[in-house]
């Protein structure tokens, strides 16, 4: 269990959620882009940076650049997900191995298609479970900022309140049932 | 999250029950017995979590299993295939899921509320037997289970409408269902089409305020996730508040049960267990019930071997710990044209259960029911991990526009089936492993049974044609395969006439130990189709029912 979980829990009982995340928006907004990582070293945090950029890019629309992930990945291998930092460095070692430089001087063409050899792995494969997290998570985890990720998929559950219709079809269902069809 | 109990019990004085475990059976147990003036102490494992304490936070909750207990590193649970192979620890998910916190898996359930038919409790006699298996006849029927799942419509609190095919009920729904999903119009569209029957589906979460309780709010947070505002019937929000105001029952939280104690009398006579500060406790007791649930119950029972007992308490059948059943799955997801927006209001709005029967023209047994829903496009982590249709790549921008384009146009339609009992399906303490209390780990060993797998894929397969009926304009298939991991924890301490056969009696009394009682999902003799909690709280009310009057007949 993080270490955090009361102060998360704390986070979400204010009164008003909204004005929670305006909050951590700004404290988000806030943060120095070259401020220094709690965990990673300016090498790591380029690299993993670079293959969570390709994960998730930037196109028209934000990626996880923008979110912010590689805060959510140096904040959660710091803390709840600490057991997996020395799988995350030697994982990374060996994903380096293959290149003559570094990834993140190769061309984007040039990482896609490395990252092509290499997305069976399991060092890929937590670093795009990290990715995920890091965009569509909570921005109090330091990713998905302006909640980009959830503004990508057209989620806003965070709202935390609906009243049906949700959608197209029950929609149509209702009209249907109040027009005696 | 501390113990909050205004009544508090002292370890060395003997209470008239401990009940082990907070859930849907203990909660229901706790609040009758209490309420009939008997002295109640109740374990739970878990903290004491209210309402206010539950998130939307998809990160701790489902990732970091908050209200699990911790993630597998934690629990130390292992799986197997088979008993010829070692156990191990998996990655990412815990075999067996339930929650740690009081109100126990009815806290983080989807409520879907499905009473057992009359051909449920007497399928062996109906179908004769299956080799290899174990398969039998409960020792109570539908007409006998009635009136207490009558008491769990109205008391728990269960929306919904009447089905065709339904068991006959005594008493109508306490509530109307929860507002149809497009999911569900989409699935009633498919079924009349294909001539099937679609009905709304029962569900433990409320449609109406009912019992001093909110109406819910369609927050979208069900699956994995507590009720912020108890519009969930879970028994957190429904018997334990019941329970307290009785003044007999304390709920004694983050405090892990490892070990019964009996006397040379073959009576259940005190309980061991760690308290919030990891120490070594005893709390003295007239009577035993475990409501652990089905992986839990055994572990404890077969964890508590003795001299007396060498193969653990209770278990003169041998049967404690055997025949699991987990119920197999089938999923099989679509998109469509317009928006549906699954990630509001609750999972299942509408069900067909033209498939419920065993068919023998099918070539095997078992039967199921079908069901819409979100499942994983309810929260988005979730969605981006998981729900890619075949042929996108995991990655990359093309990755990124389909998650973008799908997300509110995807739904799932879960196929839930049968599982036969076999001995080699069971619960065992894990030689090695031990979790976070340092109490040997649960261990479990599970292969679905051919049959099973067959009318998984046969449930598969009608979801595909319901989706091409409905106008997807796209469906794909999830391989159904072995299981690896199961929220459904069924049959492990069947009850049963026979002593040879079975763990308890038909009212949950060990037929070992008199003053032991074991009732949660291990009590099954079958499995059901696929949701067992409706049944278990039925069996929980029965069981409160028979032993209360036991204790006032000095008889236990």
């Amino acid at each position: 269990m993080p270490g955090d979980k009361l102060s998360r829990r704390t986070f979400l009982q204010g009164s008003s959620a909204l004005a929670i995340f305006a909050l951590s928006e700004a404290a988000s907004a806030a943060r120095d882009e070259n401020a220094a990582f709690e965990i990673l070293t300016p090498y790591e945090a380029k690299e993993l940076d670079a293959i969570a950029a390709r994960i998730m890019p930037t196109t028209d629309t934000p990626g996880a650049r923008e979110a912010g992930v590689i805060y959510f990945m140096d904040k959660a291998l710091g803390s709840f997900m600490s057991d997996e930092l020395e799988s995350f460095r030697s994982g990374l070692a060996e994903f380096e191995s293959g290149i003559s430089g570094t990834f993140s001087e190769l061309s984007e063409a040039g990482q896609d298609k490395y990252l092509r050899t290499r997305d069976r792995t399991h060092f890929f494969n937590r670093v795009r479970f990290m990715t995920i997290a890091g965009f569509f998570g909570m921005s109090s985890y330091g990713g998905n900022r302006g909640q980009v990720g959830w503004k990508l998929i057209g989620f806003d559950g965070h709202q935390g309140a609906w009243q049906p219709p949700f959608g197209y079809y029950d929609a149509e269902y209702m009209r249907g049932e109040h027009d005696g069809e | 999250m501390a113990n909050d109990s205004a009544v508090k019990f002292a370890n060395k004085d003997p209470v008239d029950f401990v009940i082990i475990g907070s859930g849907s059976a203990g909660g229901i147990l706790a609040k009758e017995l209490s309420t009939q003036g008997f002295d109640v102490v109740v374990f739970e494992q878990g903290p004491y979590r209210k309402p206010r304490d539950f998130t939307h936070d998809e990160m701790s909750v489902v990732y970091l299993k908050e209200l699990q207990g911790g993630g597998p590193k934690v629990q130390q649970q292992t799986f197997r295939h088979d008993k010829n192979a070692v156990a191990t620890v998996p990655k990412l998910d815990l075999p067996a899921w339930y929650a740690q916190t009081v109100g126990g898996t009815s806290v983080h359930f989807s409520g879907n509320f499905w009473r057992f038919r009359d051909s449920d409790f007497k399928e062996r006699s109906l179908l004769g037997s299956i080799g290899g298996t174990n398969f039998a006849d409960w020792p109570i029927s539908y007409e006998e289970l009635e009136p207490y799942y009558t008491r769990v419509d109205w008391e728990i609190g269960v929306s919904g409408a009447p089905g065709p095919f339904d068991a006959p009920r005594s008493k109508p729904f306490p509530m109307p269902p929860i507002p149809v999903k497009s999911s569900g119009v989409l699935l009633e569209r498919g079924a009349e089409k294909l001539g099937l029957h679609a009905q709304a589906e029962p569900l433990a979460i409320l449609s109406k305020p009912h019992n001093g309780r909110p109406a819910c709010i369609n927050c979208g947070y069900c699956l994995d996730f507590g009720c912020e505002v108890g519009a969930k019937s879970s028994t957190l929000a429904t018997m334990i508040p019941l329970a307290e105001a009785s003044g007999h029952c304390e709920i004694r939280s983050e405090c892990a049960v490892f070990r019964l104690e009996t006397d040379a009398n073959a009576r259940a006579s005190e309980v061991l267990y760690f308290d919030a500060d990891g120490n070594t406790q005893s709390q003295k007791t007239k009577a035993v019930i475990v409501s652990a649930n089905g992986a839990e119950t055994p572990r404890l029972l077969l964890s508590s071997a003795s001299g007396r007992y060498p193969d653990g308490i209770a278990n003169s059948s041998g049967f404690v710990g055997k025949n699991l059943m987990c119920n197999t799955h089938s999923l099989a997801e679509g998109t469509f044209e317009h928006p549906l927006n699954e990630y509001k209001g609750v999972q299942v709005t509408r069900m067909v259960h033209d498939f419920y029967e065993s068919d023998p023209a099918r070539g095997y047994y078992g039967g199921g029911g079908i069901d819409a829903r979100p499942l994983f496009v309810a929260t988005p982590i979730r969605y981006a991990n998981f729900s890619s249709p075949p042929g996108v790549p995991n990655w990359g921008a093309e990755y990124k526009n389909m998650l973008a384009a799908n997300f509110n146009h995807q739904m799932s339609i879960v196929g839930s089936t049968t599982s036969l009992p076999l001995d080699s399906n069971n619960i065992t303490p894990d030689p090695t492993h031990k979790d976070s209390w340092g109490r040997p780990s649960i261990r479990m060993t599970y292969s679905d049974h051919d049959d099973d797998l067959a009318t998984a894929r046969f449930l598969q397969d009608r979801a595909m044609e319901l989706f091409d009926a409905a106008g997807a304009t796209n469906s794909w298939r999830y391989t159904v395969g072995r299981q690896t991991s199961s929220a459904h924890l069924l049959g492990t301490c069947r009850m049963g006439d026979d002593p040879a056969m079975s763990v308890v009696d038909k009212y949950h009394r060990s037929h070992d130990i008199r003053n032991l009682f074991l009732c949660d999902g291990s009590s099954f003799v079958s499995s059901g189709r696929g949701q067992p909690t409706m049944t278990i709280m039925a069996l929980a009310f029965r069981a409160a029912e028979h032993i209360a009057a036991a204790a006032r007949a000095n008889n236990i």
